[in-house]
């Protein structure tokens, strides 16, 4: 630095870097509406006069969590950084994540998934930069920097982002763990361990908020096929049923304790599949049940379900409704940053 | 505290302190879809994070990579894991 403001606390950490843009208090943001992802269902005959009944919905099916939507009225290129002050804190707290961020016109859209119903709703504490910050002020208190071009990098008069605790967390691997089920009962529930990483011990819990945008996703399924055929009373009979049952994770967050933040899944979308066919003129092989993922399909699947409140094939190809199958994405350290809510309250 | 810089406002309360602890914004840098790219001229400070958002997604659209990466001197190295299924996504340095 040739010229300008630097300024450091005793732990020779850069505070205030003239040269730099520092992110300011941008408001408070209430969630637009909530929405949770329609069940993807599809099937053939609802009973069958032959072969299993059974569990042709979601019995048994783990629930899902919810996504609030919100409008961050910030134009500029450079994305929010959204705090989540969570409906609750400690160890039976949902997890809670950024999943959607999306320049709509000059607003940004940011979708939070929670991993379970609430009453309550998590709060948005939203920074920018302030060449995005339109608020005026009429204080004449305070410091201010400036770049070498003129633009100011600081103003003490707009909450500068304060930090007290960050690190690194890596989610779970997949968020069910061991058997997915047995014959027409699934079993996806998220079972993995919360992972658990500390950060500066704070008093009050309750206070804090968290930058933590979700990354990981985990997508799981439990398949059953059955089939049967031959002669009864004289005549000859063939059925065959072959079902998936999925869920589809998304990693979330929450604040365990003074000093402890956490990770694990929450159910962002789930769905069950299955054709059960009834012929009496040819002899089943199985049904195939190889075309039912794909990826490419399931944005299909997602979008249509979103706008039609309900989940309809017509535009979803050969069945494709999973992203992939039994595995999980992004799962490397995310870096997470906590601050307080007082600061800005 | 005995030294140090307080910032109050015209009400008296604080705004900033060097007790205080930040992370500055040193630079946003975007990776495209499906695309490795090495990005220059990040500015050095003795602590650094990335935070990586990916943007755009519903999620699902495909299946969602987001890009690596490593900081190293003024290089951030972002990979795409997938030449298909990589998300466009934003990288922020922050330093301290």
């Amino acid at each position: 630095m040739a010229h300008g403001l630097l300024v450091k606390n005793d732990d020779d950490e850069v505070l205030i870097d003239s040269d730099f843009k520092h992110y300011h208090f941008l408001g408070k943001f209430n969630h637009t509406s909530v929405t949770q992802i329609p069940d993807i269902m599809e099937g053939g005959i609802a009973n069958a006069a032959q072969g299993s009944n059974s569990n042709k919905g979601m019995q048994n099916m783990p629930s899902k969590g919810e996504i609030y939507k919100y409008t961050v009225s910030v134009n500029g290129t450079t994305p929010p950084m959204c705090f989540v002050k969570p409906t609750s804190t400690g160890s039976s707290a949902p997890f809670t994540g950024i999943v959607l961020t999306k320049q709509v016109s000059t607003n940004w859209e940011i979708w939070v998934f929670q991993s379970t119903v609430t009453s309550a709703s998590p709060v948005l504490y939203c920074f920018s930069p302030l060449s995005q910050i339109s608020n005026s002020t009429s204080t004449t208190h305070g410091l201010k920097t400036f770049d070498s071009s003129g633009g100011v990098t600081f103003d003490s008069r707009f909450k500068p982002l304060r930090v007290v605790g960050g690190g690194n967390i890596t989610s779970p691997t997949l968020a069910h763990t061991g058997s997915t089920g047995s014959g027409y009962t699934a079993s996806l529930n998220v079972n993995a361990s919360n992972v658990s990483t500390s950060f500066t011990s704070q008093s009050s819990a309750s206070d804090l908020i968290y930058y933590c945008p979700s990354i990981a996703s985990a997508c799981q399924e439990h398949t059953f096929s059955e089939s049967d055929s031959g002669f009864h009373s004289w005549t000859y009979y063939a059925w065959a049923r072959g079902d998936v049952w999925w869920c589809f994770y998304r990693s979330g967050f929450r604040i365990a304790s003074t000093s402890s933040f956490e990770v694990n899944y929450g159910v962002y979308a789930r769905g069950h599949v299955y054709e059960h066919v009834v012929d009496s003129t040819n002899v089943f092989a199985g049904l195939v049940l190889g075309a039912i993922t794909g990826g490419a399909y399931f944005a299909a699947a997602i979008a249509a379900a979103i706008a039609a409140g309900a989940f309809t094939s017509a535009n979803v190809d050969g069945g494709n409704y999973l992203p992939y199958e039994n595995s999980y994405r992004n799962n490397s350290a995310n870096a997470f940053i906590i601050s307080k809510a007082s600061y800005y309250d | 505290m005995s030294y140090g810089m307080e910032i109050f406002d015209s009400a008296g309360n604080e705004t900033f302190s060097t007790t205080d602890s930040t992370w500055t914004l040193l630079g946003v840098y975007t990776s495209n879809a499906d695309t490795s790219t090495n990005h220059t001229g990040v500015p050095v400070m003795t602590t650094r994070i990335v935070t990586r958002t990916m943007v755009d997604q519903i999620s699902g659209d495909d299946e969602s990579y987001v890009h690596t990466f490593s900081l190293s001197g003024s290089t951030l190295t972002t990979t795409a894991p997938s030449a298909s299924e990589t998300v466009k996504t934003i990288f922020m340095v922050f330093g301290k």
